[in-house]
């Protein structure tokens, strides 16, 4: 009997993973960005849709978290410095919008050149404070605080312009959308008593159910299928299930996440294929104009000189919301658009892990004077 | 003392201790359960000292900071007694096979533990709670008794 070639495949991209996280482990560095480009070097040798589903259930499941951890529920929880930050940290969408027609973008692709520079990874970013043992400094609730709101913002404005059916589908995007915030808001709560008795395996095994055919029901509809993973995730927190899920997901989710991180950067080679120099320019124009916003965002925040800088350094890494972007944007026929929202991706979450290394080190000079007695 | 707690979404939740004489603690509950632990001096920006604990460890640790291992007042006959008994709190987890149940179902078959008191949130403390009270997911079991019973209530199984 022959193996189906799914398997093969399998063994290979799982075997690379596990070399990479093998390797930075000693080094004390964060795997993530490592999966990437590994994925870049092993691209000749593997083909992505071979493993299917499993990368595309990794971005699906990816979503899914972050909607559980940075659902809009979350706004409550967050402290009033943070909220400020958030709708200074705003500005990007804006800017990112109006560099979109500088360039001489269609409205909506503008919109979601806008979302690109927009967005930060919740994801990578709550990854990399963990793995890197920032979580108790001042900045990481900040920039955890503001994550909440852009993924909050970037829901509303996927809404609208997500869909892919034109007027009609921008309407039924919306109601959907909006539909689902409120159920999870208003009916879920009075649901979460009656899952409190049910067992783990039918939670898991109904939690995945629930995200897949939300995310088919949504592409179904001409709306991003992205996007239907996330307001799973915002729903499973109003059912009063973020623990439980927390720890019944997560192995399931890293493995799957990994992949779609090492299928990302397999696919990102053809992005190299004929790139214009206009991409590369955007996508540091990106990078610079978030820097500086999320400085002032922290100055809002509240934080001293040395934590405004580090605030702007932690908010490098992009990820998901990025790659729906740019999904979304190759839908429209707009391939600038995807080719930066992916090179942006493949450029930040390496350089964000680096910088959210290394900068309290380099930043060290910027801290208050110290007051040693003498 | 002050205490002062945040959520931080994604990683857990974070507690800002600081003590009397002015030092800061900052402890995190990450969800996986490990806790991390940074003494800061107040003229350092970055922590001087830093700590990570495994769930039992954190626990293990916390009781005896609660002083349920060893009460230094106390004298060294009583002390040994309370070697052999402890006093746990036991928060009740979605899908444990009691929820719901009463109290007298919970017991029925772990002899040798005393429930002292109930925890439920937003409610007062149920001190002595009767048989029949119904134990909720969330409510916490102040339970005493030697450390082998009280593991067996933990697993306790009312279906059986």
């Amino acid at each position: 009997m022959e193996l189906h070639p799914s398997v093969p495949a399998f063994a290979f991209a799982v075997a690379v993973l596990a070399a990479v996280a093998g390797v930075v482990q000693r080094f004390k560095f964060p795997a993530l960005p490592l999966y990437l480009l590994a994925g870049l070097v092993v691209a000749p040798w593997l083909d992505p849709e071979v493993i299917e589903p499993l990368p595309t259930l990794g971005l699906l499941m990816l979503l899914f978290s972050v909607g559980l951890e940075f659902g809009p529920d979350r706004i409550d929880e967050i402290s009033g410095r943070a909220s400020r930050a958030g709708l200074v940290d705003l500005l990007a969408l804006p800017v990112g919008v109006a560099l979109g027609r500088t360039v001489g973008l269609d409205w909506t692709s503008a919109v979601l050149l806008g979302g690109v520079v927009y967005m930060s990874s919740s994801a990578v970013i709550a990854k990399l404070i963990i793995e890197l043992r920032r979580a108790a400094a001042p900045e990481s609730e900040l920039v955890l605080g503001v994550l909440v709101f852009e993924d909050l913002a970037i829901a509303l404005v996927l809404a609208f312009f997500g869909g892919h059916g034109g007027a009609l589908g921008m309407l039924a995007g919306a109601l959907l959308v909006l539909g689902y915030l409120a159920l999870a808001r208003w009916l879920a709560p009075a649901l979460a008593r009656l899952l409190e008795a049910a067992s783990d395996e039918f939670v898991l095994l109904l939690g995945t159910a629930f995200t897949v055919g939300t995310a088919v029901l949504f592409n179904a509809l001409g709306v991003s299928e992205g996007i239907g993973a996330f307001l799973s995730g915002v729903m499973a927190a109003g059912l009063g299930l973020r623990d439980r899920i927390e720890h019944l997901f997560a192995p399931v989710r890293d493995l799957a996440v990994a992949l779609f991180f090492l299928a990302v950067g397999v696919s990102a080679v053809s992005v190299f294929d004929g790139l214009p120099l206009l991409a590369v320019g955007l996508v540091a124009l990106a990078l610079l104009v978030k820097l500086v916003i999320d400085y002032f965002a922290a100055a809002a925040g509240g934080l001293g000189v040395r934590r405004r800088v580090l605030t702007s350094l932690y908010m490098v890494p992009r990820g998901e919301f990025n790659l729906v972007l740019g999904a979304l944007a190759l839908a429209h026929g707009e391939r600038l658009v995807a080719q930066v929202a992916v090179l942006l991706v493949l450029a930040s979450v390496p350089l964000g892990a680096v910088l959210i290394r290394f900068g309290p080190d380099w930043t060290r000079r910027l801290g208050p004077r110290k007051r040693r007695a003498t | 003392m002050r205490v002062e707690e945040t959520v931080l979404p994604g990683v857990g939740h974070k507690f800002t201790v600081v003590t009397h004489s002015g030092d800061k603690v900052v402890v995190l509950v990450h969800q996986t359960g490990v806790r991390e632990v940074y003494f800061y001096r107040d003229d350092e920006d970055d922590a001087v000292a830093e700590l990570e604990l495994s769930d039992e460890e954190a626990r293990e640790l916390g009781a005896i900071l609660a002083g349920v291992l060893y009460r230094p007042e106390v004298s060294g006959d009583v002390r040994s007694r309370v070697k052999e008994l402890t006093i746990e709190w036991i928060r009740v987890e979605p899908g444990h096979p009691c929820v719901n149940r009463p109290l007298a179902d919970w017991l029925a078959r772990v002899p040798g533990v005393h429930v002292l008191g109930i925890l439920r949130e937003d409610e007062a403390l149920y001190p002595n709670p009767p048989p029949d009270l119904k134990v909720e997911v969330g409510d916490v079991l102040i339970a005493a008794g030697s450390r082998a019973a009280i593991d067996s209530l933990k697993r306790a199984d009312c279906r059986g």
